[in-house]
């Protein structure tokens, strides 16, 4: 079988999100295909701008065909567009459904999606040209100029992974004929297929919640981790990138005023690029960017992970923690952490200030309740998002696609 | 709280629901800080959804202000959207800047505009500021009507115990020099 992943931009270097979980994917379906890795030039999600060399490389014993950016994104006009387009499908409170289409609103939507990028036509005619050359084409994250139009020129051979986020966007009228478009969908969550099956009505794609593995350690040392930076008393950990969409202020105010009300002694270090300022607190610990053996470390001495963000997809440090055998306290107005605590009966999760309170008082005051959440975790984790079961289900469902286009 | 945690049967749900259950009992109908905010941002959409206004503006205002309120800058107005004609039709206006500068002067509009983003801004973040302020005063008066008027009828409860307390009052004399020992002690 021949599998070609087409993602918006591919490097050892891009440590987290949709396409570290594509390059995780895609490195472990190799042992079972023959695979290529079909992207931009880009490594900058933020203006694309062409930065690996065009042409075909080797990363990680996959062949990397890489296609310039014909034009690099302009932040400025990208969010005028994302004003204009955005706006018309925010929800409203009291309406569920999507607002009625406007004329020439799928053409707004569609000079959006060229703004939103990486507008590399060359890579979207490369898919076309190549079709015969695999058997199935895997695209990652449906909100990119290059999955829109790839999967579009080769849709009976297509298998989408959306990593939808409820941000919104999959609410644009361009999109609910989209979804409808592939031969299959892997799903990272039940919540992420209920959430678009709702707009899109595609039911009838067949598919599989199935998420992705990690990266594990050899082993961890909790110990180590807290001599290196001189933690001594209990700590909860925050992983990943230190930004106001991921919850963070609020989780800074959330925990200092905890700190503040309850005299708890807990403290919470951040790993992770602090893109909004960190408090100047004594409690708050940041340790920047670290290499993934120390975050692994870090997941083995903390007594729990927040994650406070309100978009995922699937996070899967949420997961990793759980393979750590740590609790989560997670923000609820995430639906999908919400279901996967649920599911695994392995973390908290909170509304408010009050409900933030009072869960995260039970855990640190409850370690005999942190232990038995984390031991839920951690079998959670063994059952749907070890190697060999991820694996398992992506092949599964692409012989049953065979089978169908047999 | 009282949560029995055996191994690894933990219910996660049951757990917040008793979470709950404990910040019902801890407000007893008092409002907490976001509590409020979130009642004074329904009573600004009482007023915004009128005009369609998105519902969540109040919060995504607040936390992206630069989506929602408009930027002039000296070269705003000579912008395009439209990708690569866009880019020609920005140079021709900027080659055509000391010609239209001969008609009229557009650097007071543009300080205009950018002055009124400024104050867009200033007052939608006095407007929230004002709406959670008054709905915090009108909860606390209603509080405090709902407490005078438990003062008030506790106040007439023991006002009517105590006159029937006096018209009951029997007065006795204390018993004569009748020590009343403990019998067989």
């Amino acid at each position: 079988m021949r599998l070609a992943f087409v993602v918006q931009r591919y490097g050892l270097d891009i440590a987290g999100g949709a396409e570290y979980h594509c390059r995780l994917v895609a490195e472990h379906l190799a042992r079972h295909a023959e695979v290529e890795v079909l992207t931009t030039c880009a490594a900058d999600y933020i203006t694309w701008a062409n930065h690996y060399p065009e042409g075909l490389e080797t990363l990680g014993g996959l062949p990397v065909r890489r296609f310039k950016v014909k034009r690099p994104r302009d932040p400025q006009r990208f969010s005028d567009w994302s004003d204009r387009v955005l706006r018309r499908v925010a929800p409203r409170r009291g309406s569920a459904g999507l607002p009625p289409p406007v004329p020439g609103q799928a053409d707004e939507e569609l000079a959006w999606l060229e703004e939103e990028g990486p507008f590399s036509p060359r890579l979207v005619q490369h898919v076309l040209k190549s079709r015969e050359r695999f058997d199935w084409f895997v695209f990652f994250s449906y909100r990119y100029y290059t999955t829109f139009h790839g999967l579009s020129a080769v849709a009976d051979k297509s298998l989408l992974v959306p990593t939808a986020e409820d941000d919104g966007v999959y609410r644009l009228s361009i999109f609910p004929p989209f979804f409808r478009k592939p031969r299959g969908i892997v799903w990272n969550s039940p919540e992420e297929k209920a959430m678009i099956e709702a707009v899109a009505g595609n039911q009838d794609v067949p598919g599989d919640v199935v998420g992705v593995g990690s990266r594990l350690p050899e082993g961890a040392d909790g110990a180590g981790f807290r001599a290196r930076h001189g933690l001594t008393g209990p700590f909860g950990l925050y992983v990943g990138r230190i930004d106001e969409n991921k919850g963070c202020r609020q989780l800074f105010d959330f925990f200092r005023r905890y700190r503040k009300e309850t005299g708890s002694q807990l403290k919470l270090v951040l790993i992770g690029k602090a893109v909004i300022p960190v408090p100047e607190d004594p409690a708050i610990v940041h340790l920047g960017f670290q290499p993934d053996q120390e975050k692994w470390d870090a997941l083995d001495a903390c007594d729990l992970l927040f994650m406070p963000s309100r978009y995922e997809s699937l996070s899967m440090v949420t997961l990793e923690a759980w393979w750590a055998g740590r609790p989560v306290l997670a923000n609820a107005r995430c639906e999908v952490l919400r279901g996967q605590c649920r599911r695994g009966r392995a973390g908290l999760y909170y509304m408010s200030y009050d409900e933030f309170a009072e869960a995260l008082a039970l855990l640190e005051q409850r370690p005999a309740l942190r232990q038995a959440l984390g031991r839920n975790g951690r079998r959670y984790f063994d059952e749907n998002y070890a190697w060999p079961v991820v694996e398992r289900k992506y092949l599964d469902l692409l012989a049953r696609l065979e089978r169908g286009a047999a | 709280m009282s949560f029995e945690i055996r191994s690894d049967q933990v219910d996660v749900e049951a757990i917040m629901a008793g979470i709950r259950r404990r910040i019902e009992e801890k407000r007893r109908g008092l409002y907490t800080d976001e509590e409020v905010r979130e009642i004074a941002e329904h009573r600004l959409d009482a007023v915004l959804d009128a005009h369609e206004w998105n519902a969540d503006f109040a919060a995504e205002f607040r936390a992206r202000a630069g989506r929602w309120n408009y930027q002039f800058h000296p070269e705003t107005l000579y912008r395009s959207s439209r990708g690569a004609v866009g880019q020609a039709l920005e140079s021709v206006r900027r080659l055509l800047k000391p010609v239209q500068k001969l008609f009229w002067n557009p650097n007071p509009m543009i300080a205009a505009l950018s002055r009124q983003s400024d104050l867009n801004q200033y007052y939608v973040h006095l407007l929230t500021a004002l709406a959670g302020e008054v709905t915090k005063l009108n909860l606390e008066l209603v509080d405090l009507k709902n407490r005078h008027l438990q003062l008030k009828g506790q106040l007439e409860l023991l006002q009517r115990r105590e006159k029937t307390l006096e018209d009951m009052v029997v007065y006795r004399e204390e018993p004569q020099g009748g020590g009343s020992g403990e019998p067989g002690a």
